[in-house]
């Protein structure tokens, strides 16, 4: 099972796509609707793959990827975020900083389960953290 | 008497006519002033001495004379060389002793200066008031010779001239020598004209600087400074609105479309095929609903200029093969049977991708929406040295006369109810000109009504980097 740390403020979006990953029976998805609750849920649980919302009140999903970062377990842990301003040059920017793939808002539920494993392995395959 | 008579016909241009309006006495000060000889004027009617536009005027005069009245008043006159001259003007009907009508006699003084110097003292306070500063300098001793009341408020410079206009000692020196470099550099370049936009100040400005060459190679500039700091705030509202757009009606489309997308699955559980019907029905409007944000975010932006663009080596045949299976669902459900027509090898070239098979996506859903069912949709690539241009041809209705102009245009099709239903934004062409011209290509399109429409572009082999400079490079790099 694929370890996945979602943090979405959106509850019906984390319904969505919890439905969705639990259909393909291949995640273990513990989710967060904040990313302050995210880096608490981190203490107990290191995840294989990160799904963030870029917008959230509080930590946005860039600044929570920042923190985690400087967590040992989390330095090169697999991060994707999910932006509704999916503009070339943000998710150039994304991708520069660490993400290791950007899903632009609204997804196809259905598709959520591969894009994530293409996005775990081609962070494998890059070797950049 | 006779001192006052000369003193009264050196000041006033005097003429009399008689009873049939012909010139009959003009004195030496009329004569200077139109440039007529006497011999010239005289037995003429008076008319000769009006503009042609102005000929009503003398009418109006003769019908107050006849009633016994004075005539007051600004007349235009008419100078030998067609100039138009201004004369304030008394004119004074003359009688027979009988009481018939004899002529009339005018003194009239010339106030075609004063009329100018009006003017200019108007223009002068006009400008004095004007909201943007004007700054007028001397192009050698670089001092200032005028500047408005705006210019002066900013500048903070009370008195007339304290130092003699000099542009040194202030506050924001480093803001007035940049505009004084590129002063500098407008002359050097030999250039009647050059415009930039800076902060002066702390203050968003247009900066327009003209050179005004004097005979002796000397001139001055005039330097107008436009604040431009509430456009750009209401720039940045703008994007910010746009922005907000973006992420607050896409969030939730993306439970509408997440959730739909899931019952369509029937991961949820199985549903009648009445029920898959009507979410089908609302999941492909919610799909419509995302192209339209999509498409005003993307007018939006090419408006401002933010248009990104990630130019990249692409083979153009692999793209089209890329947006036909993107699209198989729409041929599937208007059963088109597509065939392309020139692809048989890679074609490469420098471009966008995403933004090729956007114009692309645009062109094949529109040749889709407007075919018969069962209709054919024919891809050419063609090429030549300098030149591709791929074509979408449909066997539609094609496009009526009094539309074609328009089809360009913003919300072109959303006028036309047909149209409307066929599902379009009214934008999609629209951006797909404003992206085609910024790679330096053009699109058009081949009607004709009951057979069909053909959409074409054609995109230069080379980006040519002058063309690119101009448009896509400068929005690629904002």
């Amino acid at each position: 099972m694929i370890k996945l740390l979602h943090v979405e403020d959106d509850a019906d979006i984390r319904e969505i796509a919890l439905m969705a990953l639990d259909i393909s029976g291949e995640f273990d998805v513990v989710q967060c609707h904040t990313g302050e609750d995210a880096l608490a849920q981190v203490r107990d649980y290191t995840p294989d793959i990160i799904l963030l919302d870029m917008m959230m009140p509080g930590l946005t999903g860039r600044e929570t990827l920042e923190k985690m970062r400087e967590i040992p377990e989390l330095a090169s842990v697999p991060a994707v975020f999910m932006t509704a301003r999916a503009q070339h040059a943000e998710i150039e920017e994304l991708l520069q900083n660490g993400a290791s793939d950007v899903i632009s808002k609204p997804f196809d539920p259905m598709a959520l389960p591969e894009m994530i494993k293409q996005a775990m392995q081609k962070h494998h395959n890059s070797g950049t953290i | 008497m006779g001192q006052r008579l000369d003193a009264f016909n050196k000041h006033a241009c005097i003429n009399i006519v008689n009873h049939k309006d012909e010139l009959t006495e003009v004195n030496d000060k009329l004569l200077e002033l139109t440039g007529y000889t006497r011999e010239e004027l005289i037995g003429q009617p008076i008319k000769i001495l009006y503009p042609p536009a102005e000929q009503e005027i003398a009418t109006d005069i003769r019908r107050h004379l006849q009633r016994g009245e004075n005539w007051d008043g600004e007349t235009p006159l008419l100078h030998k060389d067609g100039r138009t001259l201004y004369t304030q003007s008394t004119i004074i009907p003359l009688f027979e002793a009988d009481g018939n009508w004899a002529g009339s006699i005018s003194a009239r003084t010339d106030v075609t200066r004063t009329n100018e110097l009006i003017a200019e003292r108007h223009t002068a306070q006009t400008l004095y008031e004007l909201r943007d500063d004007i700054w007028i300098i001397d192009s050698q001793s670089e001092k200032f010779t005028y500047m408005n009341r705006a210019a002066k408020e900013r500048l903070n410079w009370v008195s007339e001239a304290p130092d003699g206009g000099s542009l040194d000692g202030y506050e924001c020196q480093h803001d007035i020598n940049e505009i004084l470099a590129a002063c500098r550099t407008l002359q050097q370049n030999r250039s009647a004209a050059h415009q930039f936009e800076t902060v002066f100040m702390g203050v968003a400005v247009n900066v327009s600087i003209k050179f005004l060459p004097n005979v002796d190679n000397t001139g001055r500039y005039l330097i107008l400074l436009n604040d431009i700091s509430e456009r750009i705030e209401k720039d940045l509202r703008k994007s910010a609105f746009i922005s907000t757009v973006s992420h607050e009606l896409r969030s939730p489309l993306t439970s509408i479309k997440g959730a739909m997308g899931l019952l369509l699955s029937q991961s949820a559980g199985e549903l009648p095929s009445s029920a898959l019907t009507l979410l089908e029905i609302a999941h492909r409007n919610a799909d419509r609903l995302i192209l339209i944000i999509n498409d005003m975010l993307d007018i939006e932006k090419i408006s401002s200029g933010e248009m990104s663009f990630d130019i990249q080596e692409v083979d153009l045949v692999a793209l089209i093969a890329e947006t036909g299976e993107a699209n198989a669902m729409l041929q599937q459900r208007f059963g088109i049977d597509v065939q392309m027509i020139g692809m048989g090898s890679p074609v490469l070239l420098h471009t966008d991708p995403n933004r090729i098979i956007q114009v692309l996506t645009n062109l094949l859903s529109n040749a889709y929406k407007f075919s018969k069912p069962n209709g054919k949709i024919i891809i050419k690539l063609e090429e030549d040295v300098d030149h591709i241009r791929v074509s979408v041809q449909d066997e539609g209705p094609g496009i009526p006369e009094d539309e074609q102009f328009k089809i360009f245009d913003r919300f072109a099709d959303m006028a036309n109810s047909d149209r409307a239903s066929k599902g379009g934004t009214g934008l999609g062409l629209s951006i797909c000109k404003e992206i085609v011209e910024s790679f330096g290509g053009a699109i058009g399109f081949d009607t004709k009504a009951g057979v069909g429409t053909t959409f074409f572009f054609c995109l230069p082999r080379a980006l040519q980097d002058d063309l690119f400079t101009d448009n896509a490079l400068e929005k690629m790099s904002a």
